[in-house]
């Protein structure tokens, strides 16, 4: 593979074999480690913590009362990435909770049982641990039974602290059904389940809501969603400037950090960064050979270096749906005008969810999720699927497999030449697909010499499509 | 009860034919030009369907169908139970369907949904979005959320559904309700009047007809097991309670009784779960449906605030139906019967476990695949349980 010369304002660092990713995604493994480090000392300067999970439409409360978030799912995930979860998935198999349930929880459940247990932080805890929370925020949503079942399950271990259960939930995606009809009663569900969130907080962690305030940290997280949705369509580039390898780390201040300007100012240097190196040209990889779509699922924390694998073969992911659910702007949401804080992020909720529907319903047998990968498939010039089943989490990988079928039966965007008595035709076939099984953080599921092989494979479908490709 | 039914001597064999003949009711009355709608989950609303002229029927597994259709459409992570019921339908067994309703359950049914309507085709399909939580927010919100789907499955039967005719249905499911919980009446006694097994065979071909032919039915059974008072051909046994999601084939209670107990109660799906509490009949019969739903079903799905009392309290306020339960039916041992995969159920076991345990009962927690070829270990499992319960 030719080398490319790197300018020195965004230097080669190297790091890992992460020779071509940008230079935002490195600031972000240090800026995890200060949020959770934060948090242990948040808690020891008395500061209120609340367990949390990401994308349930309660950070910018969270922020404008100046709690601590404590993502559990992340520091699953860190666990995951540093190799040590086993010791606390057997903690929670000993306890009872199956190897089947998610391993995030489960994770996080062998964590605090054996946290509870000792009085302190299990011995050589990753990044020194999670802290113990005041408060824990349940979310139930449409999908995800473990974020409406998890911290119910830790009460058992920490009966003393209360848990407050949202409600974040949008309709599916129905035929006789216009969203429209049914955003009223949704909307008015969401803002007075907020507003009991914020009653919960305020009695429980004696605070009070500055409503000013929290108008301050939506704009603020507007404004970081836009700069956000700017990289997204910059990664359109030929030769692309960032891949989902990155995203999957970059996509941190989005879930784990909005409503602060920490976040903002991520996004506008990733923004610079990204229109730096697509005005000269530069390119995850110097010689794009294929250009790929990750639909959706987690990643395997642990095995991140597969992202590095696809390169080695002339591979990118310039687009992925995981973590891009909610990186659409606020201005293109047409959201009705309200001076209630809770209200405009019900609102702000319901369309982000509902993006997709009007333009899935122009198109026979689409349906919001796959109607995305087409328009994502067409804007980035994509080549090909990989997705990636975890087998211990449900909510976000049961349905890829219809979704990639679905969209092979409805979309056949490639022509080839197929010989028919004597003659030839040009015949539209639909984008080859891999897909992958292993988990996100249970390492004993996962086979590099099988990944490895079942990509090799993939890229040599995706060269033998390529020759027989024609210009129509 | 129609003139066409197939009427041998007694309800248990009406019940055993329906069982063991699955769907054969639905494709009977298929014929004779009815609708049948088909659905997943005791959180399916029966009333509102029913009210539309439709005849519900609930989609069951098989455990002794190999999965293999399904498993080219749908992840293998998803739950064996949701798994097997996709497959039996996707292979023609349900041919009769004119729709299906998927209420939001868990995840292996909601993220299903489109995998399971795009793959059946079939002329209606429908999402019924239930909140996770019981709060009186909630429950306005389910309320309207019931009034989408009236209005939906009243365009498709070209009719809206009145006020009145859910009256008239919320009666009918009351009576049957009612009938079920007479019949476990008669497994009060030891020995009880009626085996697990056959009471298994009962409910789950009393989903496969209509109403008023279930509620019918169930009294023939009724009936006809109070005749053998005295003179049970059950024997004295340990008493078992099974607890768990959906059982919709009788084989583990079977095995349990073969290996030398009774089934006298249970907290199943298809059993005391969605037959017990009744629903309350109000001005508005779609306040009364939603409650019904909502908190009265008692399905781990739906998240139990705790909001004051101690911890035991809140396990009180959780499982108390099952508590009440052991003591109306002098239950000796449970066994919890925990599909693999099933998360609103997995996250509760040691909860369970220690509930069950603080009233001195002993438990038995199982997980299994839906299948089979688990039964062999299943059987050791509960045989050594046995054994060990009554050398106590």
């Amino acid at each position: 593979m030719a080398e490319q010369k790197w300018p020195e304002k965004y230097p080669v660092e190297g790091k890992r074999g992460r020779k071509y990713g940008t230079v935002a995604a490195m600031r972000v493994a240090p800026m995890v480690k200060a949020a959770i480090g934060g948090a242990v000392e948040a808690k020891a300067q008395g500061k209120a913590i609340a367990y949390c999970f990401i994308e349930s439409n309660y950070d910018e409360i969270i922020r404008a009362m100046d709690i601590v978030p404590m993502w559990t799912e992340n520091y699953a995930g860190i666990c995951g990435a540093k190799r040590d979860t086993q010791r606390f998935l057997d903690k929670a198999d000993s306890l009872g909770f199956s190897r089947s349930l998610c391993t995030y929880a489960t994770c996080g459940l062998g964590f605090d049982a054996w946290r509870e247990e000792l009085g302190s932080m299990p011995p050589e805890a990753p990044w020194g641990g999670q802290a113990r929370p005041d408060v824990m925020l349940s979310s139930g949503q449409i999908i995800c039974d473990p974020r409406n079942k998890w911290y119910q399950a830790v009460q058992q271990f920490m009966p003393d602290v209360p848990v407050y259960n949202c409600a974040a939930l949008w309709p599916l995606y129905e035929d006789d059904i216009d969203r429209r009809e049914v955003e009223p009663y949704y909307v008015k569900y969401l803002a007075e389940d907020l507003r009991g969130l914020v009653r919960f907080l305020e009695e429980h962690l004696h605070g009070k809501m500055d409503w000013d305030r929290l108008w301050e940290v939506i704009k603020l997280a507007d404004e970081t969603t836009d700069l956000h949705a700017e990289c997204r369509e910059l990664r359109k580039a030929v030769p692309t400037p960032m891949d989902t390898g990155d995203a999957m780390n970059t996509m941190v201040p989005q879930a784990f950090m909005m409503g602060t300007q920490e976040a903002h100012d991520f996004y506008r240097d990733l923004r610079d960064e990204l229109k730096y190196k697509v005005e000269r040209g530069l390119g995850v990889i110097p010689e794009e050979k294929y250009r790929l779509i990750w639909p959706g699922g987690l990643p395997s924390w642990f095995a991140l270096m597969d992202f590095n694998y696809f390169w080695s073969k002339g591979a990118v992911f310039p687009v992925e749906s995981t973590y891009n659910e909610l990186v659409y702007p606020a201005r293109e949401l047409d959201l009705p005008r309200t001076d209630d804080p809770l209200e405009y992020m019900a609102w702000r909720w319901m369309r982000r969810q509902t993006y997709w529907w009007d333009k899935a319903r122009k198109r026979p047998g689409s349906e919001p999720d796959v109607e995305k990968l087409i328009t994502w498939i067409e804007e980035y010039k994509i080549d090909g699927v990989v997705i990636h089943e975890a087998y211990s989490c449900r909510s976000w990988h049961v349905g890829l497999l219809w979704q990639v079928n679905q969209l092979a039966k409805i979309y056949k965007p490639i022509p080839v030449l197929i010989l028919k008595e004597d003659r030839k035709e040009v015949e539209y076939r639909e984008l080859p697909s891999l897909v992958l099984e292993s988990d996100m953080i249970d390492i004993s599921s996962y086979s590099e010499a099988e990944t490895r092989a079942k990509i090799d494979a993939f890229i040599e479908t995706l060269e033998s499509i390529k020759s027989r490709k024609v210009e129509v | 009860m129609p003139e066409d039914d197939f009427r041998p001597d007694g309800g248990l064999s009406t019940a055993e034919k329906y069982y063991e003949d699955y769907g054969s009711r639905a494709r009977e009355l298929k014929k004779q030009g009815k609708k049948i709608i088909g659905y997943l989950c005791s959180l399916t609303p029966l009333e509102i369907v029913t009210a539309a002229g439709f005849i519900p029927f609930r989609i069951k597994g098989s455990v002794k169908e190999p999965i293999t259709k399904a498993d080219t459409q749908m992840e293998t992570i998803v739950c064996p139970l949701v798994r097997s019921c996709f497959d039996i339908t996707l292979k023609g067994n349900y041919d009769f369907l004119d729709g299906i309703i998927i209420p939001h359950a868990c995840d292996s049914i909601t993220r299903s949904y489109s995998t399971i309507r795009y793959s059946l085709g079939l002329p209606y399909s429908h999402f019924l979005n239930l909140p996770h939580t019981a709060k009186d927010i909630s429950l306005e919100f389910f309320k309207a959320e019931l009034d989408t789907f009236r209005r939906s499955l009243g365009n498709f039967a070209g009719e809206e559904v009145s006020d009145e005719s859910l009256i008239r249905t919320s009666r009918l499911y009351n009576e049957n309700r009612a009938k079920v919980r007479e019949l476990y009446e008669l497994r009060k006694s030891d020995p009880p009047l009626i085996s697990g097994t056959e009471i298994t065979k009962v409910l789950v071909a009393s989903m496969s007809l209509p109403v008023e032919e279930s509620t019918e039915l169930l009294s023939r059974v009724v009936d006809e097991v109070k005749q053998r008072k005295g003179i049970s051909p059950v024997q004295k046994l340990p008493r078992i309670m099974v607890i768990g999601a959906q059982v919709d084939d009788a084989t583990l209670i079977k095995l349990i009784e073969d290996s030398g107990a009774s089934v006298v109660a249970d907290s199943v799906c298809v059993g005391s779960r969605d037959h017990f509490p009744p629903t309350d009949i109000t001005p508005d019969p779609l306040d009364g449906i939603a409650d019904h739903y909502l908190r009265r079903l008692k399905c781990p799905r739906t998240y139990v605030e705790w909001t004051e009392g101690t911890y035991d309290d809140y396990l009180e306020l959780r499982f108390g139906h099952i508590g009440s339960s052991l003591r109306d039916f002098k239950v000796d041992a449970v066994i919890l019967y925990i599909l693999k995969y099933c998360d609103p159920f997995g996250f509760e076991v040691p909860a369970r476990v220690k509930y069950i345990e603080s009233l001195n009962i002993p438990v038995l927690h199982l997980e299994d695949e839906y299948s089979m070829a688990s039964i062999g270990r299943l059987r050791t499992r509960i045989q050594a349980f046995l054994e060990m319960i009554t050398s106590w």
